[in-house]
């Protein structure tokens, strides 16, 4: 379950609902006020309008009248009054309600509802000239039975918007979910690698259908970048070699009679041409195309096979090398292309690391991955220049000295990415620590 | 190491070159003709192909892509014919399809353009050695390989090596002193289509010829540069 702090569609969903709920509130707490308030107005005016009419009857026939009157008296509206009038000492004198005499004025009252007992009511009591008092109550069941339905109604309403909000929520986090997920994925396998990969775009032109659009453009236009890129170093490189090379050989055939100066003009021009050669390689692995000829190897064997030469360079550099492999670890790649990252790895590691140290290369299974692992115990690579060395021309001022172009690295990078292999940079404590990855549907 | 004065082959060879971008045709002419041999040239692939078949050639040197007949094509028919002419490919498509697709098609040796003479020449007198090896025992200038007990002697001397170092005398003893180049011994002893740019000829050739040398006054192995290793004839 991804947390809401991990979901933007959950939150979105989360505070809308919330939204929903505070004004659902709000809009309840207004109608109850509202009814509530024009209710009590009601029963007010009610019990206002019987209380004047028996003062008529007062007015008109004296206490007997209104005696009279008040044991006549029944509700004819629709809220049910009750009358009752006290003499100066309290007794009841006449009427249907049965409570203790009030003080004149507008009070709340409870009084003895034959049927269910005490009960509640608005009452107004007004004093008559002779000390009597006159009693009107309504009585308060029926606004408290409103207000309950009022409060029932909503009630259930916030249960119901509860249940649709929840439910809406969800439905809307799983949604963005799934449409973002799309253009996730895409992303992630661009990371990995998979540069022709594209976010499907929907028929809807909607928000996602345009980030998803969006998306694939500027894709479309970082790979004609980079392919452009790619094509103009290979393309230099290849225009270079042919006019380099007429030179080159012209240079051998000066050479052949003999001159110092001739023999360094050739050695130069061999170095440039190997670069050039160095950048083609690079780019043609990094072109991809040389993928369709992979087959499956057995990379420790392939460690084996080249032990021996590897062996004689480290003898010859007066470095310890040591190579372990487990036997038939299968990976699918170039037989060539992989020999080369032993080799480049292996003269690497001798190339950067005092005489006598200890270089040790490894072809082992590790959590069902093919691990392919260069360690030395030299002066290592300090974690902020890691990811540096691996670009192309790229050397660290440490070894300005020793001999090299700078592109074994980064053609190890090339081809451990043809392969799918995550290529790492460690720190062996001391050391440096070279890792390769192979992916791991092709250990089966 | 030293600086060869141009070696002019012992043997004379009659060379066809299918080329069809003029200044490497002519470059190659000259070169060539330099070292001795008789070179004869042309852009056409039919014409190539018609030669190939009757002028008793040595070698055919083809490029890849001629503007009538593409080299591929001009080989097939040839081998179709049942001609068994050593062909050397020439081509700008360096990547390891282009170069299955040549051998496929039966040329002998490829060779990726642009490439130095001194390669182009080393390949072309690799081709059209005579072999005088016999089935389990080459031997040449003193050295006798036994690829049964892979045992090796030097004027009757048993000399200790190691499988790869076996591999590479093996391969220059077979060439009978003819020079092989770096590259044509890296792929075949490493099988190593392509320069992997690392000195491990370099270093695996100083430890053979530094076993080889031992108790001798003679280096077995030559070194020139520009043309490669051989062995020396004794």
């Amino acid at each position: 379950m991804i947390g809401l702090r991990a979901s933007a569609a959950r939150r979105i969903a989360l505070i809308s609902f919330c939204a929903y709920a505070v004004a659902m509130l709000l809009v309840a707490g207004a109608v109850y006020l509202a009814t509530h308030a024009a209710f009590s107005r009601q029963i007010n005016l009610s019990v206002e309008h019987a209380s004047a009419a028996l003062m008529a009857e007062y007015r008109d026939d004296g206490l007997a009248g209104l005696s009279r009157a008040v044991a006549m008296q029944h509700s004819p509206g629709p809220i049910s009054l009750g009358t009752a009038v006290f003499a100066a000492d309290g007794r009841h004198l006449a009427g249907n309600l049965a409570t203790a005499a009030p003080a004149p004025g507008w009070h709340r009252i409870t009084f003895l509802d034959p049927l269910e007992g005490p009960d509640t009511a608005r009452a107004k009591v007004t004093l008559l000239p002779g000390g009597e008092r006159l009693v009107v109550a309504a009585d308060l069941e029926d606004l408290q039975a409103i207000d309950r339905a009022i409060l029932g109604i909503f009630a259930g309403a916030m249960l119901v918007l509860l249940g649709i909000g929840v439910g809406g929520a969800l439905v809307l986090a799983r949604y963005l979910r799934t449409k973002l997920a799309v253009i996730e994925d895409t992303a992630s396998a661009i990371v990995a690698g998979d540069f022709a990969r594209r976010a499907p775009v929907g028929h809807n032109g909607d928000e996602f259908d345009r980030v998803a659009a969006s998306l694939n453009a500027m894709l479309d236009q970082i790979t004609s970048l980079i392919a452009n890129l790619r094509q103009v170093s290979a393309d230099l490189a290849h225009d270079l070699r042919t006019p380099l090379t007429g030179l080159r050989n012209h240079l051998e055939r000066m050479a052949a009679h003999g001159g110092e100066q001739v023999a360094m003009a050739l050695a130069r021009t061999d170095e440039v041409l190997e670069l050039f050669e160095a950048i083609l390689r690079i780019s043609e692995v990094e072109e991809g195309s040389l993928r369709r000829a992979f087959t499956r190897l057995d990379l420790a064997a392939l460690l084996g096979e080249l032990s021996e030469t590897l062996d004689l360079l480290a003898e010859d550099a007066g470095k310890r090398l040591e190579t372990r492999w487990q036997p038939g670890l299968m990976v699918l790649g170039d037989r060539q292309l992989l020999a080369q990252v032993l080799i480049n790895l292996a003269e690497n590691a001798m190339r950067h690391t005092p005489p006598g140290a200890a270089i040790e290369i490894s072809v082992l299974e590790r959590e069902g991955h093919v691990v392919l692992q260069v360690r030395d115990n030299g002066p290592g690579i300090p974690e902020a220049d890691r990811a540096r060395v691996l670009r192309r021309f790229v050397r660290l001022e440490s070894s300005r000295s020793t001999p090299g172009h700078g592109l074994g690295l980064s053609l190890v990078a090339a081809i451990a990415d043809a392969h799918g292999a995550a290529l790492t940079l460690g720190d062996a404590g001391p050391g440096l620590i070279v890792t390769l990855t192979f992916p791991r549907k092709s250990a089966s | 190491m030293r600086w060869p004065t141009p070696l002019v082959s012992p043997i004379r060879m009659n060379i066809l070159l299918a080329e069809d971008d003029p200044d490497t045709r002519q470059f190659v002419e000259d070169a060539l003709g330099e070292l001795g041999h008789r070179v004869v040239a042309t852009a056409s692939g039919a014409q190539a192909l018609e030669w190939a078949r009757d002028s008793g050639a040595d070698i055919l040197v083809l490029d890849r892509m001629l503007p009538d007949m593409d080299g591929i094509a001009v080989l097939r028919a040839l081998r179709g014919g049942g001609h068994g002419l050593p062909v050397l490919m020439l081509t700008a498509l360096g990547r390891i399809e282009d170069r299955v697709d040549g051998l496929d098609a039966g040329a002998d040796d490829y060779l990726v353009k642009p490439f130095a003479i001194s390669e182009l020449v080393a390949r072309i007198n690799a081709l059209t050695r005579r072999t005088v090896t016999v089935d389990t025992g080459p031997c040449f200038g003193g050295i006798a390989l036994d690829l049964r007990t892979r045992q090796v002697t030097r004027e009757g001397r048993v000399i200790l090596l190691q499988p790869r170092e076996f591999r590479l005398l093996e391969e220059l003893v077979r060439a009978g002193g003819g020079f092989l180049t770096r590259t044509m011994l890296l792929e075949r002893v490493w099988d190593f289509h392509f320069d992997p740019q690392t000195k491990i000829v370099e270093t695996h050739m100083s430890r053979l010829r530094s076993k080889l040398n031992e108790g001798f006054v003679e280096d077995a192995i030559e070194t020139v540069r520009g043309m490669g290793y051989r062995v020396r004839a004794s």
